[in-house]
């Protein structure tokens, strides 16, 4: 296949091999080290893609992450990406890569109609047009927008491919791989400092490997990958190409992104992706370059049309003649190289066009050159129906004529890469000598060096490079072998370039900002309209906000506004840059943690005998709870609840309660914290014993409750609910280190320490009498209700019962350590066999405990008091606790809040619902006449009906009375009578039988 | 009378897969099995009388900053102002310490994570920097792997780490180590 | 944001948990204005833009709480300080 514009030597591509690719269906090839732009260009394709709004033909404008135009969709299927950057997409055989933002074809576009409607696009179209009527938003204008508009398609499938997140440490983290960075890493690395050297491409060099100069003796290239080879073999300095610095954040801490896999087909086996390092680095050394900028003028985005800097990466690095016959059009003298390396790569330079009018360097140039030379004048517009064909020069009493080409290199001057410095706020300053932002306050820790410092020269950028490192190195404690300055050329004249930013000849459309499609008189018309502060510019027409968040068109933007409103750059405003430099996929964010592995998942210690019992698991928390256990022939979880159900209630059953939180409780004044931080007394707790809880926050709403055991003087359990035991914990640490600091207590979690199985129902205390070892009294008398005693089960192996009811039967909880949880449970299940026991998981605990009337997490809610919960009595009196004072204020000590109360329907068939709010029979269902709402449901098989708890205004002084359950969400609206919270044993013989 | 009860490991194979690495391994996970452990608290005023305590019992110095003392079978690894965690290969009697102590053998599980690959594998779940230069032989982080709390160390100069980690954690630390050992030969294997 | 815990090192924010005002002392609840004194305690703060007092814990560390002094407008970290020992040195200054 021939390669029209592949140079016949140079560069840094592998002429030895060859990698086939496909763009938009057609075959082509390229060599290992190319673009898929520089291949794309090596091929003599020149239009890539069209443009988001108008559909225009589109080419490569530069050789980077900057690259505005050139985004297209790279493979297929689950791993389809749109608005891939033809420029740094690395090309790999068998890539397959379309163009986007055309139909039915690249060639022909019919939605290029567009720009024939263009008056209907341009800036504040949005906002003027699609106002009225709003209805007319989802049926017609957004479709239709969204059919016109839009950047690539996303894949439909799910991504197949792994992300890995990682953190890395260093003393200097060094971001760019050019001159100044490679001579950072170098002083560092040498003097034995651990130093990351991070560049977004996959040769370190930078320009080094886009220019044709000489550094030392050797060719600037060679001496890049030199300095990459020594620096690859410095055991503590880790070079990561392929890699973005996206963001800076407090304390030294850096994103990046690692393109581990973009460059093959599909990731090797078990390899990411991507990976998102998290740097945390001592020092760093910003070395990020600067990007050109264009100058506006007609078609200035016709593929032809590309950054002069460009022009000599494509051919320096690339091998690759972007054009035939060139035209030159730049403000500044950087653009004297490119006039040079289109000469020798055998390139015709028709015309050079310095919009300056004093003699200059790139003149001098152009002269030796041999090209047409034009100077004091600006370049009309670029002509030519899908690429350039020729360029329109214009004088300034607007005379012109054509010169045909088929290449406008066009260079506009520099940019410093300071978006990174403006990441922790540090604003940017204009430096009107350089015709730059440069970094202002720079993040604490950083140096910036180099062109990205606004020092263009190479000499200065290693001589800024290597004292930057030296420095971080030296402020680590590294010294010694340093970096020794190379000797290199000077560079004529200046770098610097300032404008014209505003064609004076209007010919077709100039633009600023290419990918959002943002022109020249949409910069006028924003200023006309008074949007002339540079956010409200950005936010009237898009400028700078597309996915390369304006890198080659912000500072051409606002010095347009400047000049079209005669203010100075710095009046008319900053832009800031803010996290990510590059954009960042979600998945890379998230690393491994997707899916079930979002988030960890705990296993209780029954946990894999439960899944032998064909047990369907809940989730609560990060917990993994048997929900229900069901039998064959039981038709869904209802069945196998009522049964779980009916079993505890006659018989007995087991479940699984390790999940509690559990804290081993330890000193002399464990007592009196406990009495500090629950509304009732504990002190007084005999050895022995176990006591309910309640705990409130200081502002006197509840926050926990459970049940703590006094173990010994100064020795307590506490268990709290499965999922405030971490919130439980750091309030225990708070009470005793920041409020009460004198006190001598010490907490332990020992939640995982012990497996606790509830062992519930009229024949426990016959289950627990076969496992306790000979010699344990399991009684009535020797362990009543709400007592607890350390023992021995199954032959020696230590336990500790409680006397503990949450069903309201006669119930122990048993806790062994959670190595014999398997066992445990089998022997217990085994155990109770003869007693009909079976296995109950948190469905029937659920409805268990409601028809106990025991708050739990919908009563718990944040927002209810001791008193609510009915509870208001076990506040004690005699003693202060966090919440006491503030729960008895006014408001909450009001007798009318609602209270806790059960409720029944009338109509005994009626299903409740959890969500209805209670109004009084007859009124009418509006908010002014709520009375509260209902916060557990459940079908109680001990009842035969359905039952509720709710917080009802006095509720406690309305039993019997009958009241709407109103749910219009569900359409529900049942009557119901206030009754009892404890439908099953009120008395409660049943638990202390 | 009911059957002695078995001790078993909160890690299976379905839950915390196994990897047999084909070559030397870059990393090599094990879970470290019958220890004795548990966490000690100083009461208040107490401290010179534990620590004189510990030194008979043990021969060790308790340490005050993060680190581990290790003689035979039994080390306490710092775990907090004030805290400790006492661990032992063998049995030990921490509940007679002059001190808060509760029993952990069961609480915590014990991974060892190893090999020169073992660095770069726990970098992807935890921030803490294991850098030789920063993280020494002896020295202790209480830290998380990607949100699950987990208390390291460094055993030795090699690169040999372990980690205890709530049991019913350990299974999920499991799975992730796994992952991320995927990619750098990991050989994974559970007891027995 | 990094937090130097003068326990363990320096670690990423993701290690603490934030609680607020550590300028605030909790009122003695015998005082005859006590529910004043706690409405204040527990609902008043001020928002000051600039150097600040905070309660942190070493939640995923060891579990110490911390007095951070920081400029909440920069997250330059001024001190960070043991939480117990600031709360005996207040309680001991308010007992003389």
């Amino acid at each position: 296949m021939s390669k029209p514009h592949r140079l016949p030597a140079g560069g840094l591509v592998d002429r030895g091999a060859s990698l086939a690719f496909s763009f938009d269906g057609k075959r082509y090839a390229g060599h290992p080290g190319d673009t898929l732009a520089s291949a794309l260009l090596a091929n003599g394709v020149k239009l890539v893609g069209r443009s988001f709004k108008y559909h225009r033909p589109r080419g490569v404008l530069t050789a980077g992450f900057e690259e505005p135009n050139a985004l297209v969709e790279l493979r297929s299927g689950a791993r389809r990406e749109p608005n891939t950057k033809a420029t740094v997409a690395e090309l790999f055989d068998g890539l397959e890569a379309r163009s986007q933002n055309r139909w039915p074809s690249l060639a022909f576009d019919l939605l290029a109609v567009n720009q024939l409607a263009s008056p209907a696009f341009v800036a504040g179209f949005y906002y003027k047009t699609f106002m009225w009527p709003a209805s007319f938003w989802e049926k017609l204008y957004e479709p239709m927008i969204r059919r016109a508009a839009g950047l690539g398609r996303a894949a439909e499938a799910a991504d197949p491919d792994s992300y890995e997140k990682t953190t890395a440490h260093c003393d200097l983290l060094v971001i760019g791989g050019g001159a100044g960075g490679l001579a950072a890493a170098l002083a560092a690395g040498r003097a034995g400092a651990r130093v990351i050297i991070a560049d977004e491409d996959f040769v370190l060099g930078g320009r080094l490997n886009a220019e044709r100069r000489s550094v030392g003796d050797v060719a600037s290239a060679d001496w890049a990958a030199q300095a990459a080879a020594e620096l690859a073999s410095l055991p503590e300095v880790t070079v990561l190409t392929r890699t973005t610095v996206t963001s800076v954040h407090d304390g030294g801490v850096y994103g990046a992104l690692e393109r581990v896999s973009d460059h093959l087909a599909q990731p090797l086996s078990h390899q990411p992706r991507q990976r998102f390092w998290r740097i945390v680095a001592k020092r760093s050394v910003l070395a990020s370059g600067a990007l050109e900028r264009p100058i506006p003028f007609g078609n200035n985005d016709r593929p032809g049309v590309m950054l002069a800097g460009a022009v000599r990466t494509y051919i320096n690095r690339f091998g690759v003649a972007p054009g035939k016959r060139a035209v030159v059009y730049a403000n500044n003298d950087d653009a004297a190289a490119t006039v040079a390396d289109l000469v020798a790569a055998g390139c015709e330079v028709a015309a050079v066009v310095d919009a300056r009018g004093d003699a200059s360097a790139l003149q001098a140039t152009a002269k030796a050159a041999g090209a047409l030379l034009v100077f004091g004048r600006t370049v009309a517009r670029a002509y030519g129906g899908r690429v350039v064909e020729g360029c329109e020069i214009a004088d300034a009493r607007g005379d012109t004529f054509n010169v045909p080409c088929d290449l406008i290199a066009v260079s506009g001057g520099w940019s410093p890469a300071i978006q990174l410095t403006n990441h922790l706020n540090g604003r940017p300053a204009w430096d009107d000598r350089r015709a730059a932002f440069l970094p202002g306050v720079t993040p604490p820790g950083m140096t910036v060096v180099g062109s990205a410092n606004g020092d263009f020269g190479l000499a200065e950028t290693f001589a800024t490079g290597a004292r930057a490192g030296a420095e971080a190195a030296a402020a680590e404690g590294f010294s010694g072998a340093g970096f020794e300055l190379p000797s290199v050329e000077p560079e004529a004249g200046e770098t610097y370039g300032d404008g014209p930013w505003r064609p004076t000849i209007k010919r077709g459309k100039a633009f600023v900002d290419f990918q959002n499609d943002v022109t020249v008189s949409d910069v006028e018309l924003s200023a006309r309209e008074g949007f002339r502060s540079v956010e409200h510019l950005k936010r009237y027409t898009t400028l700078g906000m597309a996915t390369d968040q304006g890198k080659t068109s912000n500072v051409v933007g606002l010095a347009l506004m400047a000049e079209i409103t005669g203010k100075s750059i710095p009046d008319t405003g900053v832009t800031m840059n803010r996290p990510p430099y590059t954009p960042v996929a979600i998945g890379a964010l998230a690393g491994a943690h997707r899916h079930k592995e979002f988030r960890p998942t705990r296993l209780p210690p029954s946990h894999f005998w439960a899944e032998e019992q064909g047990a369907v698991f809940t989730e609560t928390g990060q917990w993994m709870r048997a929900a229900y256990f069901p039998r064959r022939g039981e038709a869904d979880w209802f069945e196998t609840m009522v049964r779980e159900v009916e079993t505890v209630r006659t018989k007995v059953g087991v479940y699984d309660a390790s999940t509690l939180g559990k804290i081993d409780i330890h000193g002399p004044d464990a007592a009196t914290l406990l009495d500090k931080v629950y509304v009732n007394a504990f002190a007084s707790l005999a050895v022995g014993k176990a006591r309910y809880g309640l705990m409130l926050r200081e502002d006197g709403v509840a926050m926990d409750d459970g049940t703590t055991t006094r173990l010994g003087d100064q020795h307590f359990y506490m268990t709290t609910t499965t999922a405030n035991a971490g919130a439980v914990m750091r309030h225990l640490e708070f009470a005793k280190q920041w409020l009460w600091p004198e006190l001598d207590v010490h907490f332990a979690s020992v939640t995982d320490q012990w497996a606790q199985y509830a062992i519930a129902g009229p024949r426990s205390r016959d289950v627990v009498a076969a496992l306790v070892d000979p010699g344990f009294d399991v009684s009535n008398e020797a362990l009543p209700y709400m007592g607890a005693t350390e023992l021995t089960v199954c032959g020696g192996v230590k336990a500790r019962l409680f006397r503990l009811s949450f069903s309201g039967e006669l119930a122990y909880e048993l806790a062994v350590p959670a190595r014999y949880g398997d066992a445990m449970i089998r022997a217990i299940v085994k155990a109770g066999e003869p007693f009909g026991i079976c296995p109950y998981g948190a469905e029937a605990l659920a409805v268990m405990r409601i028809e106990k009337g025991h708050a739990a997490g919908p009563e718990l809610n944040g927002n209810t008091t001791g008193a609510d919960l009915g509870m208001g009595r076990m506040m004690s009196k005699k003693k202060d606790f966090i919440g006491r004072t503030l729960a008895g204020r006014e408001g909450l000590a009001d007798p009318s809040r609602p209270a806790l109360v059960g409720f029944r329907p009338v109509d005994r068939t009626a299903r409740l619902r959890s969500g209805a709010h209670f109004v009084a029979r007859g009124a009418e269902p509006t908010a002014a006449n709520d009375e509260g709402y209902m916060t557990s449901t459940a079908y109680s098989p001990s009842n035969g009906h359905w039952i509720g708890l709710g917080f009802l205004a006095r509720g406690a002084s309305r039993m019997g009375e009958i009241v709407r359950a109103y749910d219009p969400v569900r359409d529900g609206d049942v009557e119901v009578e206030v009754v009892s919270p404890v439908f099953v044993d009120p008395e409660g013989a049943r638990l202390r039988a | 009378m009911p059957e002695p009860l078995v001790a078993r490991s909160a890690l299976r194979a379905h839950v915390a897969p196994v990897v047999t690495a084909s070559v030397e391994p870059g990393v090599t996970l094990r879970e470290r099995s019958g220890l004795t452990l548990a966490t000690v608290s100083a009461l208040g005023g107490r401290d010179a009388e534990l620590a004189d305590a510990v030194r008979s019992a043990f021969g060790l110095e308790l340490p005050t900053t993060p680190k581990r003392v290790a003689a035979g079978e039994a080390a306490f690894v710092w775990a907090g102002p004030g805290k400790w965690l006492a661990t032992s290969t063998g049995a030990a009697d921490f509940a007679s310490l002059p001190a808060g102590v509760s029993d952990q053998s069961d609480g915590r599980t014990v991974l060892s994570v190893s090999g020169p690959l073992a660095r770069e594998t726990l970098a992807t779940l935890i921030a803490v920097d294991l850098h030789p230069r920063a993280f020494a032989a002896g020295d202790v982080a209480l830290t998380h792997a990607a949100s699950i709390a987990v208390h390291l160390w460094r055993v030795d100069d090699e690169a040999a780490f372990e980690l205890a980690v709530f049991r019913s954690y350990a299974a999920t630390l499991w799975r992730w180590l796994v992952h991320a050992g995927a990619a750098r030969n990991i050989d994974a294997r559970l007891d027995g | 944001m990094r937090i130097a815990c003068p326990h363990c090192g320096t670690r990423g924010l993701d290690e603490f948990a934030y609680l607020g005002d550590a300028t605030v002392v909790r009122p003695d609840p015998s005082a005859e204005n006590a529910e004043t004194a706690f409405v204040e305690y527990v609902y008043l703060r001020d928002n000051p833009a600039g150097r600040h007092r905070e309660l942190w814990s070493h939640a995923l560390g060891c579990q110490s709480w911390l007095v951070v002094t920081r400029d909440v407008r920069t997250h330059a970290i001024e001190s960070v300080e043991n939480a117990r020992d600031v709360a005996t040195a207040r309680d001991q200054g308010a007992g003389q």
